[in-house]
């Protein structure tokens, strides 16, 4: 009897302790809003979420729907003729060149975003300014200015369509890469690194075993962004490409084009927005291994 | 004499161990290298690009006959301004938007209420949607016949054109969707863990809401909101997929013409979808630089 009580006692104390918010930590008490203003921020959060879920709305009536005209509030009939459809437009294979085109990007933009991000930290670099204002323009270049002109340069120097698109996604992807990885090294602590040195690793031994496993959290938040770039791509894949390479985004379009098409437009775009959605829940899994931060 | 043996000893450990006894010229060297190979890409096809798209519009690129150096492109003055007109309204109150929910986005993300929570997973979703598939997504959900007309219970004929009418509704909307989950993941990412300290002193020191709100959140959260608000609005200007999806035909904004030229069979309309091009540029260039010497202005006022 009295054991099981105090075993209860020291669960609710655990459990106490581990809800307990430490200064600075999110929703601290002393700014939670009391009476009106709490039921205007519930209205507002409302309303913030029903902004941000309503588009989702859509795909997800759709995705099952086979019949549904107008003035009816649901489908008429749930079914997987839109899922049909879309294998027939050769989703399955668009899919794979998405998902391929995707990693090769993320493959090739996260370690060399992560090497100039390593370079650029350490303030040796000459040209350093100059150097990272280049590695961020393509996020403010308009995209289609650019390959305009860049498809042309392509085209001359016989470069095949698939590498030209991969070359243009991997520099769109590198300022994202880039700079998430500067902020990773703006954090990171090159104590472990020297440490290890100091106890007789090698360089390729430090670099694997110490540094890799260290950065490993902010390489992976890198690459999604990366992914995200290639994985979005319509303009590049559609001028650069040529009609060579036919990705999801490209049947997207082509179905969403033409009419009745409803449902296997919408079952295109949900097998669009899963995949990252699944990679998005493993990249904010990820914990910082970084031991001096503990 | 053993004290003065282990006196080197200690001073090498203190000098950095990783690069070893190297010479400046040799880290210089070593940086650079490291760098390269995200400069030469990059290096390849912005100057590339953009340099080949002025030599385009300026006739020195002809696809047949040879170059010669004219301002023909650029001479459809009429139509480039409408275009340019439509493309900067778009952008303007699609970003404005997009500023202010992602703002109150971020504020109710960092309040830390599981209401937050939800926020910020839903922002985090649409994040990752790719814009095309938004535009999709978007164009079911506004057209006459899409998923809120049904909702409402409005019949097609009564419903707005929304979708590809006079005025660029779902495009706006599309665009401020997006941007406005991507301007709130920006400024809670830069700032959560700051900006709830200073909430709370000034909280402690008896300031109501609406006073933390204008004095203390906006303004911490201001250079990222100007930042995130920026790359939003050349991203907005740029785009090409959502007004080609969901708007009108006539008039275009300007990536919608400069593609339509770029496809077209006419040999005169590679120059002019490139000087299109190049006045996208100069404009994204104009705003971005504009948002840069706030950001300045900022940065010296704290």
């Amino acid at each position: 009897m009295t054991l099981s009580t105090s075993n209860v006692d020291v669960e609710r104390a655990q459990r106490e302790q581990h809800e307990r918010r430490m200064p600075g930590d999110a929703g601290r008490p002393l700014s939670q809003s009391r009476g009106v203003m709490r039921t205007a921020r519930i209205v507002s959060t409302a309303l913030v979420a029903l902004w941000f879920a309503l588009p989702f709305l859509p795909l997800v009536l759709w995705s099952f729907a086979n019949s549904w005209s107008a003035p009816d509030l649901l489908p008429m009939s749930v079914g997987t003729d839109g899922l049909t459809a879309a294998i027939a437009n050769g989703a399955v294979a668009a899919f794979g060149d998405s998902l391929l085109l995707s990693l090769i990007v993320a493959a090739i933009a996260t370690p060399v975003g992560a090497m100039a991000a390593r370079a650029l930290s350490r303030h040796r670099l000459p040209f350093g300014r100059l150097v990272s204002v280049l590695l961020f323009s393509p996020v403010l270049l308009p995209p289609f200015a650019a390959v305009l002109g860049i498809n042309v340069v392509l085209l001359r120097a016989w470069v095949p369509p698939e590498l030209g698109v991969t070359l243009v996604l991997v520099v769109v992807a590198i300022p994202y890469t880039t700079f998430s990885m500067r902020v990773a090294y703006a954090a990171y602590d090159d104590g472990f690194d020297e440490a290890a040195r100091t106890l007789g690793a090698t360089s390729r031994f430090a670099l694997w075993r110490i540094h890799l496993p260290l950065i490993a959290p902010a390489l992976a938040r890198s690459a999604f962004l990366a992914f995200l770039v290639g994985w979005s791509d319509y303009l590049v894949t559609l001028v650069v490409g040529g009609g060579q390479l036919v990705t999801l985004p490209l049947i997207i379009a082509s179905s969403a084009s033409g009419i009745g098409n409803e449902s296997s437009v919408a079952v295109l775009s949900l097998s669009a927005v899963i995949p990252p959605l699944i990679l998005l829940g493993f990249v904010s899994r990820a914990r910082n291994l970084n031991p001096g931060r503990q | 004499m053993t004290a003065v043996t282990t006196v080197p000893t200690v001073t090498t450990v203190t000098t950095p161990l990783t690069p070893g006894p190297v010479r400046p010229r040799r880290r210089q060297l070593r940086a650079a290298l490291l760098v390269l190979p995200a400069v030469i890409p990059v290096a390849i096809v912005v100057i590339g690009g953009v340099g080949t798209t002025v030599l385009q519009s300026l006739g020195l690129m002809p696809l047949v006959g040879a170059a010669q150096l004219s301002t023909a492109a650029f001479d459809d003055t009429d139509e480039l301004l409408t275009s340019a007109l439509l493309s900067l309204s778009i952008a303007v109150v699609s970003t404005a938007i997009a500023a202010v929910v992602g703002f109150f986005s971020a504020v109710l993300i960092i309040s830390g209420n599981w209401g937050g929570r939800i926020v910020a997973v839903l922002g985090a979703a649409a994040v990752t949607v790719p814009h095309l598939v938004g535009a999709a997504t978007v164009g079911l959900l506004l057209s006459d016949s899409g998923v809120l007309a049904r909702l409402f219970g409005i019949s097609p004929d009564a419903w707005p054109a929304l979708v590809a009418g006079p005025t660029w509704f779902a495009v706006v909307a599309e665009y401020a969707w997006k941007e406005s989950a991507f301007i709130a993941l920006i400024i809670v990412g830069t700032l959560a863990t700051r900006i709830t300290s200073y909430d709370e002193a000034a909280a402690v020191l008896g300031a109501h809401r609406p006073a933390r709100l204008r004095l203390v959140l906006f303004p911490l959260a201001a250079p990222s909101l100007l930042v995130a608000s920026a790359i939003a609005f050349a991203y907005t200007l740029g785009s090409y997929e959502v007004a080609w999806m969901l708007g009108t035909t006539y008039p275009e904004p300007l990536s919608v013409m400069a593609l339509r030229l770029f496809n077209s069979a006419s040999l005169t309309a590679r120059p002019e979808a490139a000087a299109i091009g190049v006045i996208t540029v100069v404009l994204t260039a104009a705003v971005v630089g504009v948002a840069m010497l706030g950001l300045r202005r900022m940065r010296a006022w704290r």
